[in-house]
């Protein structure tokens, strides 16, 4: 309702200032660009603005503030091949390559939903904790929020971020290669600042998770990490909730699976045995040659993507010579960034890139690379990440050889944009033709 | 409560060890050391369940974070018991060793009828799906539970059948998400017998056999014959997670990369030279790939178009998107269908643009499950019962 209010708004002052530039400037057909230059200079510097010269908006416009017109390209989207029919258990994906920083805005975090965005009053909402504890509880927002606060900077991913090619490339794009993915600064509670006082039975060995949603989406994680860094948000950068994100509350489980921090949380559940959930068994598991699934893969793993030059912000426009930063993102839900490297042929050789900004555990983490660009030269941009529990990223060979072609979730194979002589970028895959044997097995064609 | 990990404090610089074997570098490496950007001393660092790293609060700090340790004692407390009726009534999980099922009893031929009126819109006849709606059976289970091996590493070869049948490891799943998340636009309004009328239909297309007995057209299924299921794929997952060792079960099958297709290796030995195997292609995006995006990619700074107004709205095509799913599946009345619109009608043209507006009892998703203004959506019941 609010966006659509104030995409009123937009409209509304875009039709005025169509009115207002027709009539005071004579201008005859939109889209002609009033900004002209010429041997003196340029028009925007040498001419006055229609924003140097007439008043603003006063402040009493956009009491909760909304983005420039002009950034209206810089939006979720969706594809209807990632939807149920009526978009409901579906996912729309964050424009990574517009991102700044590691925080993404809220109106911009990547939504998925598995019954829509539930609108849930707070003044009704309770969570209810249950199960394998001497002293069950209910608590109401307001008692919720009493507890103390902890502030983390996490991201948030979909454990099918890049599921859809692992078979090969498939979108010629960063938001949809990568988008299934956020960060964010989150506000809440650890659930062991909650429970230390409840009895919890040692024999609970699970705690399930449960939305109040009309999906009722749930998922059962081990008390280990209940005990670790698991907590229940309700701010996020700085406000609560967007509904999208679960209003008032969701579950935050830092590195794992997105799937796993249940949104409009409900109720959480004690007990000696895991629950075999919906989305911990029909879906969020990954399928090996062996024909065996990997069940309760929890960490999304050490991942990162160029983020600058991307195929929809591409160096088309560079003139020979130009020296650019080339920008990325990298994270790990196991641990911390320690390093990431960068490949200009496709992963086969490597040079170090640099850190930037902020390095925290289970974070999005800036890295940088300075380059000299030749007009005309192709490239195969790779970058390749660490994190301090050791890992790297593997090779799209080494990862499907484990885990093959099937597995949808947990791909985090390095990833590869060409460069070609324009400037524009391809998404490209550089792996090997595997071949299977009979007992499932699977090698690479024409490997000596 | 809090678990004792002393046994775990393997350092990670040991673990990094260990795993040196499964480097694939094939070339030389860094000359240097690499130096970690992290604050945490690496002996800090637990090793985690699920493979990776966790880190604990010392001096105050929680790595780069200032932490009140006082405001942590587990000494602030709030809320109330819940009350029986409370409990009951949100303890709603049915559990794989029937915990929380209910007795109850249901048949295929009811289920088929339940099915027909209010699951077929979207799973599709005999639960083939489309439409981005899963598919409930592909024939039978036990064949093709055979598939999924199935890999498609060569063009034209088939996939893995993941249905119920062929892929979940349980049968409590079934009937629980039924019972709580279905049907997807009116969620937790089956009756009990319901559901085990649909899980016994469920069972029946995907040609399933309890205790030796075929599941066959005339089956009764009810709480007792629905615990001596046994799901072809049930031993079909890994880490094992039942019993009490559980934890120490995923803990070790994570401990070891090799198990789900990770990579370790210490940094100053990583490859930096000559570091892909040498039968790799570039592989393109084929067949232009998936391009159906909404809104359109665009990084330009322009200003949005304005809106399309009602008198060019498609209501032919917004019906097509999101009508023709139950309307034209005879799950409710079609296009065109003069009789089944008749009565309704007869109600009076506001008060079916009321109904289609706010949803109905019957079914209906209020607008349809659209996003349409409520003028646009009058304009598609317009094109829906024949109005000009």
């Amino acid at each position: 309702m609010d966006n659509k209010k104030s995409q009123q708004d937009i409209d509304m002052s875009t039709r005025r200032d169509f009115f207002r530039r027709t009539a005071a400037l004579g201008i005859t057909a939109l889209g002609t660009t009033s900004i002209m230059a010429s041997e003196d200079g340029h028009d925007s510097i040498l001419k006055p603005t229609k924003w140097g010269t007439t008043w603003g908006d006063p402040v009493t416009k956009n009491l909760y503030g909304v983005p420039s017109k002009y950034e209206h390209n810089v939006t979720r989207r969706y594809t209807k091949l990632l939807a149920s029919g009526n978009f409901r258990a579906s996912i729309a994906v964050t424009p990574i390559q517009e991102s700044k920083g590691i925080i993404t805005p809220n109106g911009l975090f990547f939504s998925r939903s598995h019954g829509g965005v539930a609108h849930i009053d707070p003044n009704e909402h309770m969570l209810m904790i249950s199960g394998l504890v001497k002293k069950p509880l209910v608590l109401t927002m307001k008692e919720l929020m009493r507890y103390p606060s902890v502030t983390r900077t996490h991201f948030i991913e979909c454990p099918a971020n890049g599921g859809q090619e692992w078979r090969g490339p498939q979108y010629n794009s960063l938001q949809f290669a990568k988008g299934f993915m956020s960060c964010a600064e989150w506000t809440g509670v650890y659930i062991k600042d909650i429970i230390k006082d409840l009895g919890v039975d040692p024999k609970a060995i699970w705690m399930l998770a449960e939305g109040g949603d009309s999906s009722k989406m749930g998922r059962s994680i081990p008390m280990e990490k209940v005990l670790d860094d698991a907590m229940i948000v309700w701010g996020q950068n700085g406000e609560n909730l967007r509904p999208e994100q679960g209003y008032p509350i969701r579950l935050l489980v830092p590195g794992w699976e997105g799937n796993l921090c249940v949104k409009w949380l409900r109720r959480l559940d004690f007990a000696t045995d895991p629950w075999y959930c919906k989305e911990e068994t029909s879906k969020y598991t990954v399928l090996k040659p062996t024909g065996k699934a990997i069940q309760h893969f929890y960490a999304n793993e050490v991942n990162s993507t160029v983020v600058s030059p991307s195929p929809e912000i591409d160096w088309s426009d560079l003139k020979d010579g130009d020296t650019v930063e080339i920008e990325g993102l990298a994270w790990s839900g196991m641990g911390t960034i320690t390093g990431v490297d960068l490949s200009f042929d496709g992963g086969k050789n490597y040079v170090e890139a640099k850190l930037k900004g902020l390095v925290l555990p289970k974070c999005w983490t800036r890295w940088s690379y300075v380059h000299t660009y030749k007009k005309g030269e192709e490239l195969l941009l790779t970058s390749r990440a660490m994190d301090d529990a050791g890992y790297i990223q593997p090779t799209i060979d080494q990862e499907t050889l484990v885990v093959g072609v099937e597995a949808v979730y947990h791909r985090n194979a390095v990833e590869t944009w060409k460069v070609e002589k324009d400037g524009k970028i391809t998404h490209v895959e550089v792996r090997s033709q595997l071949e299977q044997k009979p007992n499932g097995e699977l090698v690479i064609e024409g490997k000596a | 409560m809090k678990k004792s990990n002393k046994n775990l404090l393997i350092s990670i610089s040991v673990a990094a060890a260990i795993s040196l074997g499964l480097s694939a570098c094939m070339g030389e490496s860094p000359k240097s050391a690499e130096k970690t950007s992290n604050e945490t001393k690496k002996s800090e660092l637990k090793k985690a369940i699920d493979g990776g790293v966790t880190y604990s609060v010392s001096n105050g700090k929680f790595g780069t974070y200032y932490v009140n340790e006082d405001a942590h004692s587990g000494k602030i407390n709030f809320g109330r018991k819940p009350t029986k009726a409370e409990y009951k009534e949100w303890n709603s999980d049915v559990m794989a060793n029937g915990e929380g099922l209910p007795e109850g009893e249901g048949s295929v031929e009811d289920g088929e009828e339940v099915y027909e009126a209010k699951c077929v819109m979207c799973h599709g006849d005999f639960g083939s799906g489309g439409g981005g709606y899963p598919s409930l059976a592909k024939g039978n289970a036990y064949e093709l539970q055979k598939t999924l091996k199935n890999q498609r590493i060569k063009p034209d070869t088939d996939g893995p059948v993941r249905v119920f049948g062929t892929y979940w490891p349980m049968a409590s799943t079934l009937w629980w998400y039924i019972k709580d998340a279905m049907p997807h636009p009116q969620t937790g309004s089956l009756s009990d017998d319901e559901v085990y009328a649909l899980v016994a239909y469920i069972l029946n297309i995907n040609e399933f056999e309890i205790d030796g007995e075929e599941v066959d057209d005339e089956y009764v299924l009810n709480r007792e014959k629905f615990l001596k299921i046994k799901m072809p794929n049930a031993n079909g997952f890994e880490p094992n997670i039942t019993g009490p060792d559980a934890p120490k079960n995923i803990r070790a099958y994570y401990s070891n990369p090799a198990n789900f297709g990770a990579q370790k290796v210490k940094p100053a030995e990583r490859c930096m030279h000559d570091c892909q195997e040498k039968t790799v292609k570039v592989v393109y995006i084929k067949n232009g790939g998936i391009s159906d995006f909404h809104p359109p990619l665009s990084d330009k700074r322009d200003l949005p178009k304005e809106k399309k107004d009602n008198a060019n709205f498609d209501a032919a095509k917004a019906y097509a998107d999101n009508c023709a799913m139950c309307h034209e599946s005879g799950a409710a009345p079609a296009r065109g269908d003069k009789d089944g619109w008749s009565g309704i009608l007869e109600k009076g043209l506001d008060n079916v643009y009321a109904a289609a507006i706010k949803g109905t009892q019957a079914g209906m998703p209020a607008k349809g499950g659209s996003s349409l203004s409520d003028n646009e959506f009058k304009t598609v019941v317009n094109y829906l019962v024949g109005k000009k």
